[in-house]
C-alpha cells in the first residue's frame, strides 16, 4: 500500500539524515587550547563591492598578523578562513551557515554593506555568535532587533554630521545659515548621512529649500544643480558616494551657484576627487570615520604594521575592518575563551558593557549596537583634505563660508 | 514656489538635452527605416564612442572632439561591416524579430568587453573648460552642454543634407520607401542599405563624443539610453528622421520641466508614458508616414 510505501520510505530518509548527520559531525573539528583560534568571514572579494570588500579583507589581515607576531590570542594563534560571497545576500547566509556550522569556527567577523551585514547578521544570531561588523552604519541595520551585533566605527550614517551640525548652530546669528539644500543618492548609507544633518539643521532653525532623491543610476545633474542654484540656498549638503558627488559638484559650478558651505559624504575624501572638479576642492567638507594621522596609541602601532605590509598607508575600510578585530580581541582577551557556544554569550556581555580603544578612537555601544561616537569632519584647506572638526583632533582651522569654486 | 528663472533654466537644459536624443535616435530610425531592423546595440555603440574618447583624451591630453576624425570612419565601417556580415544573413520574413535578439547580444557583447578593457568604474573627462559656464536668456549653459548641442546640430544637418540633396540620400529614401521599386529602376539596395546602416552607426559616434564631454560614462550605461531612445522613435513614428527629432525634442523639454515638481526619479517615466499613450491613441507615431503605418 501507498501508505506503508510512505512510511518506509521515511524511515529510509531518517537513516540517511542520520548517517549524514553524524558523518558531518565526524568531520568537524574540535578546538583544544593548543589549536588555533578559527575565524570565519564571507566578504564581497568579487562583484559591486569586491573594492570595499578587498579593503576590510587587508584590514583583518594586518590585525591578525599584528596578532600573530605578538604570541596570539590567548596564547593561541588567530587564523582567518575567507569565504567569497559575490556581493550576493544569498550567498552571504549560506557562507555564515557553513562556517558556524560546518567549519565550526570559533568567532566570526561581519562581512561588507547594510545589504550583506543584516542577512549575515541574522545567521550569527540564530547560533547565538558575537557579530561585530566593520560596515552597514544605515539605520536599517539597527531596526532588526538584533541581540548580538555592534558596528566597529564611530558613529552610525546619521550621526555623521553631528560636529558639523553643532558648530553651524553655534555660528553667531549674523553669519549662521538659514537655507540648505539637500541632494543624496537613494542608498541607505549616502541618504542617510545628509538626512541625519537634514533632521538636525531643522531643528535648529535652518529652512530646506530643496530635498532631492537621486537613483544610484544618475549620471546627469543638471537639473538638480538647477534647482539648487535657482533656490540659492546658504548651504548646500550631498549625501554622496564618489562619482555622483563630483558630478553634483561640476553641474553646481556650471551654474554659478557658489554656497557659503558645501558639504559631501565620501567623494571629497578620495585622492583623485581635486582633479575631478577641477583643482576647486578649497572649502568643501566631508566626515569621515578615519585618518591614518589619528594619534590614538594602536593607530600609530596599525598604520606602520600596514604600510610595511601593504606598501602604503590604509583607508577607512582597512581601518574598519581592523577596528572590528581589535574589539573582538578585547572581547576574547577579557572573557577568557574563544569557541561556540556558552563563550559567546560572555562575549557578548562584555562588549555591551565595556569601552574598547581602537584605531578609531574609543567605542563603546548602545543597546542595538549602534557606536556612540561622532565622525571627524574634515575640509579642503590649502589644497589637502585636513581634519578640522572636533577642536581636540583638528589638523587646520574650518573655513566658513567656503571661498568660490 | 517655482521661480520663472528655473523653468527657463530647465527648458535650456531640455533643450540641449533634447538636441543629443534628437541625434542618436535619427541614427535609431536609420536603420529601422532601411532595413527594418531594431538596433538595440546603437547605444552600446555610441558608450563605446565615449569611452574612445576619453582614452584618447587619456593618452593624449589633446581636446576629446579630435577623436571625430578617428571614430566617425571607423564607427561608419563597423556599421557596414556588422550590416554585411550579421544583419543580412537574417531571414527577411522574421528580420524585424530576430534582429532584436541579434543586436541584444552585440550590447551584451560590447558591455562586457568595455567592462574588462576599462573595468567598471565611473570614466569622466576632464577638461580645462569643464566647469566654464555662458549667460544665455536668462538661463547659466555650461560650455560643454552647448559644444554637445552644437555637434549633435551639426550631426543632424549634415544627415538631413546627405538625405535631401545627395544622390546617395536619394537612393537611400527610395530604398526605405519601397525597395523592390528601388532595385526595379536600377539602385544597388543591398550597398545602399549596408552604407545607411554606416551612416546610422556613424551618428554613434558623434553622439558618444558628445556624451563623453558632460558625463559620466561606464559599461552598462548603455541599458539607460535605448529604452528613451526607442521610445522617442515610436513617438515619433518609425523611420521619420524628421519625426525624431521633434520628439526627441518635445520629450527632453518634457524631462527637464517634470524634474522640478516630480524629482529625477519619477520624471524619467515621461519616455515611456509617452510610449504607451502613442500606442493607444495613434500607433504609427505622430509624424510618421506610410512605413510606419505599413508596419
Amino acid at each position: 500500500m501507498n501508505a506503508k510505501y510512505r512510511i518506509e520510505r521515511g524511515i529510509a530518509v531518517a537513516i540517511a539524515i542520520a548517517a549524514l548527520g553524524s558523518a558531518g559531525c565526524g568531520r568537524g573539528r574540535k578546538s583544544g587550547a593548543g589549536d588555533p583560534i578559527l575565524i570565519g568571514v564571507s566578504l564581497p572579494l568579487t562583484g559591486d563591492f569586491s573594492e570595499p570588500g578587498k579593503g576590510i579583507q587587508r584590514g583583518y589581515e594586518a590585525w591578525a598578523k599584528l596578532v600573530n607576531d605578538g604570541g596570539g590570542l590567548l596564547g593561541r594563534k588567530v587564523v582567518l578562513k575567507f569565504l567569497d560571497d559575490q556581493s550576493n545576500a544569498d550567498r552571504v547566509v549560506s557562507d555564515y551557515e557553513q562556517l558556524i556550522g560546518k567549519d565550526k569556527v570559533d568567532l566570526v567577523f561581519g562581512p561588507f554593506s547594510t545589504r550583506l551585514v543584516v542577512p549575515a547578521a541574522r545567521v550569527a544570531e540564530e547560533y547565538g555568535m558575537l557579530f561585530v561588523e566593520p560596515a552597514g552604519a544605515a539605520k536599517q541595520v539597527f531596526e532588526q532587533g538584533f541581540k548580538n551585533l555592534f558596528y566597529a566605527a564611530p558613529a552610525v550614517a546619521s550621526e555623521h554630521y553631528n560636529y558639523l551640525a553643532k558648530y553651524l548652530l553655534a555660528l553667531p546669528e549674523a553669519t549662521r545659515p538659514t537655507t540648505a539644500a539637500y541632494a543624496a543618492m537613494d542608498d541607505p548609507f549616502a541618504k542617510g548621512t545628509a538626512y541625519g544633518l537634514k533632521a538636525r539643521l531643522e531643528a535648529g532653525g535652518v529652512k530646506t529649500l530643496v530635498d532631492e532623491v537621486y537613483p544610484p543610476s544618475t549620471t546627469d545633474f543638471s537639473s538638480i544643480a538647477a534647482k539648487i542654484a535657482a533656490s540659492k540656498a546658504d548651504i548646500v549638503v550631498g549625501g554622496s558616494q564618489y562619482q555622483d558627488g563630483v558630478n553634483l559638484i561640476v553641474a553646481l559650478q556650471q551654474l554659478s551657484y557658489q554656497p557659503k558651505l558645501a558639504a559631501f559624504s565620501t567623494a571629497p575624501t578620495e585622492a583623485e576627487f581635486a582633479k575631478a572638479i577641477g583643482n576647486k576642492a578649497e572649502g568643501i567638507l566631508a566626515p569621515t570615520g578615519y585618518t591614518p594621522q589619528l594619534k590614538f596609541p594602536s593607530n600609530v602601532e596599525f598604520v606602520r604594521a600596514y604600510t610595511a605590509q601593504f606598501g602604503g598607508p590604509p583607508g577607512e575600510d582597512e581601518a574598519n575592518g581592523y577596528t572590528t578585530g581589535q574589539v573582538v580581541a578585547a572581547a576574547v582577551k577579557a572573557a577568557g575563551c574563544a569557541a561556540q557556544g556558552e563563550c559567546q554569550g560572555k562575549l557578548v556581555a562584555w562588549v555591551r558593557a565595556n569601552q574598547v580603544d581602537t584605531v578609531v578612537g574609543p567605542l563603546r555601544w548602545d543597546d542595538k549596537g549602534r557606536p556612540q561616537g561622532a565622525h571627524m569632519i574634515q575640509q579642503w584647506v590649502k589644497g589637502k583634505i585636513q581634519v578640522v572638526l572636533p577642536e581636540n583632533l583638528k589638523e587646520a582651522d574650518l573655513i566658513y563660508p567656503k571661498p568660490a569654486w | 514656489m517655482v521661480s520663472a528663472a528655473l523653468v527657463v533654466q530647465s527648458l535650456v537644459l531640455g533643450v540641449l538635452l533634447g538636441g543629443l536624443y534628437a541625434l542618436l535616435a535619427a541614427g535609431l530610425t536609420l536603420y529601422f527605416g532601411v532595413m527594418r531592423v531594431v538596433m538595440v546595440a546603437h547605444s552600446a555603440f555610441l558608450i563605446v564612442a565615449a569611452y574612445l574618447a576619453w582614452y584618447f583624451h587619456l593618452r593624449t591630453g589633446l581636446d576629446p572632439l579630435l577623436s571625430l576624425p578617428i571614430t566617425v570612419p571607423l564607427f561608419f565601417a563597423a556599421g557596414v561591416a556588422m550590416q554585411r556580415l550579421l544583419l543580412a544573413r537574417l531571414h527577411p520574413a522574421t528580420r524585424t524579430m530576430m534582429s532584436v535578439l541579434l543586436t541584444f547580444s552585440v550590447a551584451v557583447v560590447i558591455e562586457g568587453a568595455l567592462g574588462t578593457l576599462f573595468t567598471g568604474s565611473q570614466r569622466r573627462i576632464q577638461l580645462a573648460y569643464s566647469g566654464a559656464s555662458l549667460e544665455l536668456l536668462g538661463a547659466r549653459v555650461a560650455v560643454v552642454k552647448l559644444i554637445a548641442f552644437a555637434l549633435a546640430a551639426a550631426a543632424m544637418l549634415a544627415l538631413y543634407l546627405v538625405m535631401t540633396r545627395s544622390r546617395f540620400g536619394q537612393a537611400l529614401r527610395a530604398t526605405i520607401q519601397h525597395p523592390e521599386a528601388a532595385r526595379l529602376v536600377g539602385i544597388p539596395t543591398d550597398r545602399v542599405v549596408g552604407y545607411g546602416f554606416g551612416l546610422g552607426l556613424a551618428t554613434a559616434a558623434i553622439g558618444g563624443t558628445a556624451l563623453a564631454l558632460d558625463s559620466t560614462i561606464y559599461p552598462s550605461l548603455h541599458w539607460r539610453w535605448i529604452g528613451p531612445l526607442m521610445a522617442i522613435i515610436v513617438v515619433g513614428g518609425l523611420g521619420s528622421v524628421l519625426g525624431t527629432a521633434i520628439a526627441a525634442m518635445v520629450l527632453g523639454m518634457a524631462m527637464s520641466l517634470l524634474q522640478i515638481p516630480l524629482g529625477t526619479t519619477w520624471a524619467q517615466t515621461v519616455f515611456y508614458l509617452a510610449l504607451f499613450a502613442t500606442l493607444a491613441v495613434r500607433p504609427q507615431g505622430f509624424f510618421g508616414g506610410r512605413l510606419a503605418k505599413r508596419f
